[in-house]
Order: C-alpha cells, then structure tokens, then sequence
C-alpha cells in the first residue's frame, strides 16, 4: 500500500482538476457586468424609496441632473446666450424635460394696473446699464433669484430631469456633447446620480484595470524578494491568481454585479490568499536548507503534516470573519463576504494540495535559507526590545495600552457616519466641486419633498404651507422651501397692485386660488405646476432644499422639518432621495454592528473550540477589541467616516488579525509545555512566532496598500484603515497578549503538547 | 382579356388622379381648406377637458364669441363651469401686425386686469391646443407639397406637408413640419399631424363632427389634440354654434368683462 499522504498520492488529479478548474472560472469573468447604482442595492420595500417612487410617480419628478455654469458675471452677454443655446438644445433631446434655466424662467409682474409676463431674459442686454437692470430685476424674481442664479451672479443652473430612457454612460455623453457643442469661457460643472453613477462606473473598470496588474506585480516582487526562487515565486503566484479567477467568477455565476465594493475582493485575494502558500514554501526552502539530502517528495511531506493543522486554523478563522459580511444587509457587502470567503478557501485549499502536487514534481532548488542571517533584521531587532521591554515590565505595557485604548478610543464619540455617497469621488471632482457651489451659492445640494393631501385650493392649507416655508428656512442648513403656496403669493403679485389688499399674499377666498390658477395656466406651459401639484389639485409637494454635512446634520434637518410640519394634519409623507441617502447609511451602520457581532461570536466559538477554553475565546478577541475599537476611534479623530466601503473594514481585519493572536497563543503554549516559565514563554514566542506574524503582517498591509492607487478616495480610506487596524491587531497580539499572558497567567496555556517551531 | 381590362381600368384611374392633382396646386387646397371653416366671427358654446397622461380628466365649460372688426379680430370668453371659476372671463384682441392684447376678470375678486405676455405660441387654457389652433392658420407662413392621397373615414384625402418658410416661422409656430389630410372634394381636413423640430412626431390632430353652418361653410363640433410625446389628451367639444356673431363692438370692450 502507498504510505505517501492523499495529496501525494493524488497529485496528478490535482494539478490536472486545478488546472480545469482555473479554465473553467475565466469563463464567467467575461459576463462579469458592473452596477455602480447603490440604491439598486437596497431591498424595494424600504420605506424612503417607497416615498420617493410616489413623489417621482405624483409630480413627475424623476432624476435631477443640474448643470452649473459658473463664470465672472452670468449676466454677460455671452454666457446669456450659451445658456440660451445649452437650454434649448437640452430640450430639443426630448428626455431631460422639463429643463429650467434662465432661458424658461418667466418673470411675472404687476406694474400700473397691468399683469406682466415676460421671459426673465428678453434680449441680451447691451452695455453695463443694461446688464445693472436684468440683476436688478432679477433680484426682485424670488422664483429665479437664489433659484437658478446665485446671490453673487457668478453661477447659474440648468436643470433637466432625467426620464430614465437612457442609460447613464449615454445620457452622459448626449450631455457632455451639447455642452461642447457651445463652448465657452464658463466651466460648467455637472451633478445628480445619473453622472455619479456613470463616473464610478467607468472608474471601477478603470480601478481594476489598474490596481489588478499593480498588485500582482507588487505580489511577485514580495515573493521573490522573500524567496528567490522561481518555484517561491510563481507557486504562491498561481494560487493566488487562481482564487481572484474564482472568486470574480462567482459573482456573475450567482447573478450579482460588480459595485465599487468589488474593486475590493482581488486585492483583498492578493493580498490574502498567499498567505498559506507563502508558508508553505517558506518552510520547504527550510527544509531543504537543514537537510540538503532528503527528496523533494520527503520535504512536501513533512511541510504538509507540519503546516496543516496552523494553515487550516488560520485560513477558518479569516473565513468566519470574513462570512461576518454575510449578515450585512447591503447586498454589495454580503456578496463580498461570500465571494472572498469561498476564493480564501480555495486559496487555502490550493495551498494544502496544489502546492505540494506541484512542488513533489519539480527538483530542489538551491539554498536560500539562512537561519543566522535574520537575526540582524529590523524586524529582529524590534522584536528583541519588545521582548526585553516585556520580561521587565507587562504591567507598564498593560498601563500603556489602557492609556492608548482610552485616549483612542474617545474619538469614537466624535465618529461619524456619511449621509451620502459623494465622496465615493475625490473632493476636486467636477461632480463635488458642482456640489460645493450647490451648498455655498445655492439652496443645498440635498432635496426632501413633503407631500399634502387634500384639497390644495382651500386657501386655509396653503397659508399653513406658506408659514411652513417661512419657518424652514430659519432653520440652519435649509437653503429654500418651495411649494404651490408660494407661486399662488407670487401670482398675487402679478394680479394685484402693491396698494391693493391682496397683493403678496394668499387670497382667503376658495375661488380666488381657482381663479389665480385658471389664469396663470393660460399664460404659461401645463407642466409649470406639474411638480408642485397633481393635476386634480388634491396632492401638493412641498420641496425643501438643504444642505448637511454628515448623519448627525441631517437627522437634525430632518428633525427640525417635521417639527415644523409634522404636526399638519394634510401632511401625508415626506420623500426625497436624501431620505433614500440616509436610509442606506443607517442600514450600512446597522450592517456593520452585525457583521462585527457575528465576526467575535463567531471566533470567540472558534478560539474556544481550539484551545478548549473559554478564557482563550476571550482573550484572543481582546486584541481584535483593541483594534477595532482603535480604529473606530482614529476615525473619529481623523473624520473619516463610516460609508459603505469604510463599514466593511472590521470584518476584514478581525478575520486577519484574529490569525497573529492564535501564532502567539500556539508558540506560548507550546513553550509553556516544554517546561518554561511564562515570560520566558512570552519572549520566545514573540522572537519566534513574533517574526513570522511581522512578515504576515506586512504583506498583506503591503497588499492593501495597492488600494491607494484607487480612483476612489472612500477605497483610499478604506486601504488606511484597514492597514491601520491590522496595525493594531499586530502591535497587540505581539504587546497586549503576552502582557496578559505573563500578568495574569491564564491556565489553559498550560495544558497542551509542545509546538515544535512557529510557522 | 379580362385582367387586360383591369389593368387597362387601374392605369386610367391612377393617370386620372394623378393629373387632377398636379392640376390642383397643394396651396391653394391649403387655403380651400382653411376658407372651408366658418372661424372669425362667431358665437359658441363648448367644453374643453383636458386629460393628462394617466387619464385623469379637468372640464371647463365656456361661452365664446369672437368677431372681426377692421384688422382686429376680437375675442371673449367666459366660463361657466366649474363653479369655482364661473365668471371667470378673457377678452383677447387679435391684430394682424402686433401684439396681442388681453384682459382678464376675475369674479372672486371682481376686478378686471390687463395682462401683457410676450410669451409665444402658448397653449390655450392650459391644454395641447395652441392658440394658434383657435383661429385661421397664415397660408404664407407655409411651403405646400402633396405627397400621397389616403382614405380617412371613406373620404378620398390630400395628404399635404407644409413647412415654414422661414427661420422665424419655424419659431413662432413651433414645429418643423405638419401633415394635413383634407378632403379631396370639400377640402375639409381631419387629421393634421405636428412634427417637432428634430422631425419628431409631437402631436395628432383629429377633426371631426362637422356641420354645415350658414353661409355654405362648415364647422367642426369635435376636436382632440393628442401630444404624442409626453401623452396628455386635450378635447374640445361644441356644444352650441352660431356663425357671424351680433355683438357690438363695445360688447367687446373690458368693461363689459364682468357683464
């Protein structure tokens, strides 16, 4: 009978079943499709984006798309006309309607006795004095001043509203034509989702185009640089090349698409699933450097009944907390949490069987290990001043870490959580840029709409919706509040004279509002009510456009307006993407608190199955504790917040960090069972395991560190983070756990086998 | 011999046809079409319900009347329904050569008001209809082209485009092209088809119910304007018509809005 181990004995199959199975996986890659639109994401039947359908439904509001058009003075001549000629090729496409502008906006006015409707703009004004006149009087158009021109005359609005017939890429592009169609000296800023999600669409491809290649090639550089040796190099290389196919793969396979989370999962399998493979080598080049005459085949062996049981540990545990993301209840994140949890376990499983196929067929390479030679490496040297810095004192290194903890830890109070998802683009993008100028000149960038019920003549109604307008916006943040209420004042203006009772104010009388309607309608187009009112006068939408920067802000908006109105008893619901906006953050906030729960739980079982202790499941998430309770507080401190992406960083780092802790625990056990004494435990553990943890470490903060070169800056954060919080996970599981283990000297250390080497 | 006889038959009718309409000149069907309606001056009552997209219907019932006096065609109407805009009155002045006039008088505040728009081809009471559809289209604004002949309702019809002549017709009217089917015999025309100005189709004008009135004219009782675009319905129905209206012209003054 063959004594060789099953993946001796098989290894033919296996290389050949690999092989299949890394063709088979490229073929899906080519139906991979990219899904930039978060709010797809979410479930149907959340209340905000049932809201908002019904708003879109009632008034015909669909998708805005504002282009802002900002120069020295809106005013001159020229910019005039580009606006003139923008707006009405705008229209001419017939799927942005309705499109205001200067060009549309009317300027209606009473003046000796007489109802004047005239277009804001009714020629190009000729000279200075001219131009002094159109500001004047449009200073004097509340439905146009700080509307669709700012305070200072320097930046001006299109609007269009997107019918949703066209896909966003194209849209974009009929856009970007007609504006290059008119050049001009103005920069024309452009913002609304259809060009945020066309933008992150094009920047996703282009992020893996990108980071793909680079971080592949880093990859390769690490392992040759850490091996020197071909079979070092392209053994783990395959591996990892093989689970990023898989794990792309099974996206389209299980019918999901690519979001910007995705840009993620290669690069978290570049720099993950080399891990076990990168033992693997490691400890054949040590083999074969302490015993040059044992076979390739004795050497697979011995790696493989040596490296199995830690490998598999360590591969689990990033596994379960990986699968914490499962539980998120963003679809993007739970996918993430499937798709890299099953490319990790091919990765793991390729290592334990690929590799030593492979290897047991090709000859030994020259010597590369020099057991000597490491300890003059920095990170030797570090480890030793720990060490010695340990043995003299734990309880100052427990003292220091509370002091770290705390003072860390009190930024989480100041931690917030994005309400939006503009900053899925860097701050100097075009698309923020036209926000800043929407918060800065103009009402806000953000749009909430409250919708009334009943019958909207009643001139009772539209009184309590004029003094609802007054009183929004007093409140800080709210830029403007318009609704039905305020044109029917505005048209009393054009019906009454200023000397006359019913100038500038909602009549009291029922017919009257009919009245002021029925003529109105007769001089302007249908749809100019469209948005504020249905066409049988019972729903009337109440905009409200406002600025907040963060959760915190906008709940207080959101606050502040339904203390205002939410007392109405015509008020029937509020709607609004913001409100989708918020909505999707508190769930991304929400996901995250049952990722981490399920994260500890999970390798809390995990830790205690494994060292058959309670105290070892506690002890072991207690560095993990440490680092996400450090990170949350950094962000706090540094203002980076809480988003969609930023939200799934603590699965990821638990599921890794969690590995440095389990090293230790093994090698401290191990020593403890040769008959040494806890801090002598300690130290050799942290000058043995200690360096392969470091190493670990560092590569895959070097792996994570390709996120930097994302076009993206929430991936950016996301890359410093997660360095970071592996940082803390390292410096705690090499600190924080054995000062613990030699203060309080926990007993299920003692009871185990002796470990022969650290891995 | 038969079939030989057939052929023989089609050829002459096409031959026919086709020389009978090159001998008719599509202008001046144009204008024997529009010669064919009694609009001008006349008295009537009618019910305009405008339908948006979804169907949801509004109705205004209203007296009309309209009479030329020089170069001025004068214009009142008054509603009567619904009754929170009964009384409500518009008295529009029409010249030839310069802008419209308009007043308007609102019962509810019992004041008469002039209004001054420089607003352009815009849509009469709030519905498809353009102002422009109320009275006699410019036979000079347009270039005439028949391009097929096609049966509507059993009546033989010239199929004529005409286009604007000019930049600033093209403006005004608002279109860049409109296919009119006329009747080939009493030049009434029933359906008229808008293009807008990408040489889209914008709008369908179905014309129907026509009687004939005094004076060997006709006048159509129903009228629906349907915007193919963005699917809202407008429908005009007469209920009463009388031709060539008594009203003095100070009938047709302001002061008599509130009257």
């Amino acid at each position: 009978m063959d004594k060789r181990s099953f993946v001796l004995r098989n290894r033919k199959l296996i290389i050949v079943l690999t092989l299949l199975l890394a063709a088979v996986a490229t073929v899906p890659l080519f139906s991979l499709k990219i899904n930039p639109d978060l709010e797809s994401y979410l479930p149907d039947n959340i209340e905000s984006r049932i809201n908002n359908n019904k708003v879109g439904e009632m008034f015909g509001t669909k998708e805005p798309i504002v282009v802002i058009l900002s120069t020295e003075d809106v005013l001159a001549p020229q910019t005039l006309e580009r606006i003139d000629n923008l707006t009405s090729s705008f229209l001419d496409m017939g799927i942005l309607s309705p499109v205001q502008s200067l060009s549309t906006a009317k300027n209606i006015r009473s003046e000796d006795g007489m109802m004047l409707v005239d277009p804001v703009i009714e020629s190009y004004p000729q000279d200075d004095d001219e131009i002094e006149e159109l500001r004047e009087s449009i200073r004097q158009n509340d439905l146009a001043y700080k509307l669709l021109v700012s305070e200072d005359f320097k930046n001006t609005m299109i609007l269009l509203n997107s019918d949703l017939s066209v896909k966003d890429a194209e849209l974009m592009n009929m856009i970007d034509s007609v504006i290059n169609l008119y050049p001009g000296s103005e920069e024309v800023l452009i913002n609304g989702q259809p060009y945020l999600r066309g933008e992150a669409n094009e920047k996703i491809s282009k992020d893996i185009m990108i980071l793909l290649p680079l971080g592949l090639l880093l990859m390769l550089i690490f392992f040759w640089i850490s091996f020197r040796e071909f079979k070092g190099v392209i053994l783990p290389f395959g591996v990892v090349l093989i689970s990023i196919a898989i794990s792309m793969s099974l996206i389209p396979l299980l019918g999901w698409e690519l979001s910007i989370i995705g840009v993620l999962i290669p690069i978290m399998m570049i720099a993950i699933a080399n891990n076990y493979g990168v033992h693997f080598i490691a400890r054949y080049q040590e083999l074969n450097a302490t015993d040059p005459n044992t076979t390739m085949e004795e050497i697979v062996e011995e790696a493989l009944s040596y490296l199995k049981r830690p490998v598999v540990i360590c591969g689990l545990t990033t596994i379960v907390g990986i699968l914490g993301l499962t539980v998120h209840i963003l679809l993007p994140a739970s996918q993430m949490g499937v798709v890299s949890a099953i490319g990790i376990a091919i990765a793991l499983l390729l290592s334990l069987t690929f590799i030593p196929a492979l290897l047991s067929f090709l000859k030994k390479g020259a010597l590369h290990f020099h057991p000597d030679g490491e300890s003059r490496s920095l990170i030797a040297k570090m480890l030793n001043s720990i060490g010695k810095l340990l043995a003299r004192h734990p309880k100052r290194v427990l003292a220091g870490f509370a002091i770290l903890f705390l003072a860390t830890a009190s930024g989480i109070a100041a931690m917030g959580v994005a309400s939006d998802f503009n900053n899925i683009l860097p701050a100097k993008h075009p698309f923020n840029k036209s926000i800043d100028i929407a918060n800065s000149e103009f009402g806000g960038s953000k749009l909430m709409t409250a919708v009334f019920e009943g019958d909207i003549k009643d001139p009772g109604l539209l009184k309590r919706m004029e003094h609802y307008e007054s009183e929004l916006v007093k409140v800080n943040g709210i830029g403007s509040a318009t609704s039905i209420a305020k044109i029917i004042r505005k048209m009393s203006t054009a019906l009454n004279d200023p000397n006359e009772e019913g100038y500038n104010k909602i009549p009291d009388d029922r017919d009257a509002v009919a009245q002021y309607v029925e003529l109105y309608s007769m001089n302007g187009d249908p749809a100019d009510f469209e948005q504020f009112v249905d066409f049988d006068y019972t729903k009337a939408a109440m905009t409200i456009q406002f600025n907040a920067e963060g959760m915190r802000d906008l709940e207080r908006v959101i606050a502040s307006v339904d203390n205002i109105i939410g007392d109405d008893p015509a008020l029937s619901f509020t709607g609004g993407y913001s409100l989708v906006e918020k909505e999707m953050s508190e769930s991304i906030v929400r996901g995250q608190y049952y990722s981490l729960l399920f994260a500890f739980v999970a390798i809390f079982i995990l830790l205690a199955i494994i060292f058959k202790s309670i105290s070892a499941g506690l002890l072991g998430s207690l560095p993990l504790l440490f680092a996400v309770v450090c990170t949350f507080g950094f962000m706090g401190w540094s203002g980076i917040k809480l988003d969609i992406v930023t939200a799934l960083l603590s699965s990821v780092s638990i599921g890794l960090g969690v590995d440095f802790t389990i090293h230790m625990f093994w090698r401290m056990k191990s020593e403890i069972a040769s008959g040494r004494e806890y801090r002598d435990a300690a130290v050799t553990a942290l000058k043995t395991a200690g360096r392969g943890i470091t190493i670990n470490a560092l590569s895959v903060m070097l792996g994570f560190s390709i996120l930097f070169f994302s076009s993206f800056p929430i991936i950016k954060s996301f890359a410093l983070l997660i360095i970071l919080s592996l940082l803390f996970c390292l410096v705690s599981s090499l600190l924080l756990v054995p000062a613990i283990c030699v203060t309080f000297k926990p007993g299920f250390l003692k009871n185990g086998k002796r470990y022969e080497k650290s891995v | 011999m038969k079939r030989v006889f057939k052929y023989f038959n089609t050829l002459t009718i096409i031959l026919v046809t086709s020389s009978f309409a090159a001998s008719q000149n599509p202008r001046e069907i144009s204008k024997k079409s529009a010669d064919a309606i009694a609009l001008g001056s006349m008295e009537m009552t009618t019910t305009l319900k405008i339908f948006d997209a979804k169907g949801n219907a509004r109705s205004r019932t209203l007296n009309m009347a309209s009479r030329k006096f020089g170069d001025v065609t004068k214009m009142m109407m008054k509603f009567t329904d619904p009754a929170d805009v009964k009384g409500t009155s518009i008295l529009i002045y029409d010249y030839e050569e310069r802008a419209d006039e308009m007043w308007i008088y609102m019962p509810a505040l019992k004041k008469t008001r002039r209004v001054v728009s420089n607003e352009r081809g815009k849509n009469f009471m709030g519905s498809e209809f353009t102002n422009a559809d109320m009275s006699k289209p410019n036979i000079e604004d347009f270039d005439y082209k028949i391009i097929s002949s096609e049966n509507i309702n059993g009546r033989a019809c010239h199929v004529i485009e005409a286009t604007p002549v000019s930049q600033e017709s093209l403006q005004s009217n608002g279109f860049s092209k409109k296919v009119s089917y006329i009747d080939k015999e009493n030049y009434l025309c029933y359906k008229i088809e808008y293009y807008d100005l990408k040489g889209k189709i914008l709008k369908t004008q179905t014309i129907g119910d026509y009687r004939p009135v005094e004076g060997g004219s006709y006048f159509y009782y129903e009228m629906e304007m349907k915007n193919e675009q963005n699917g809202r319905k407008s429908v005009l129905k007469t209920e009463k018509f009388k031709p060539q209206s008594q009203m003095t012209e100070a009938q047709f003054s302001p002061s008599n809005l509130d009257k």
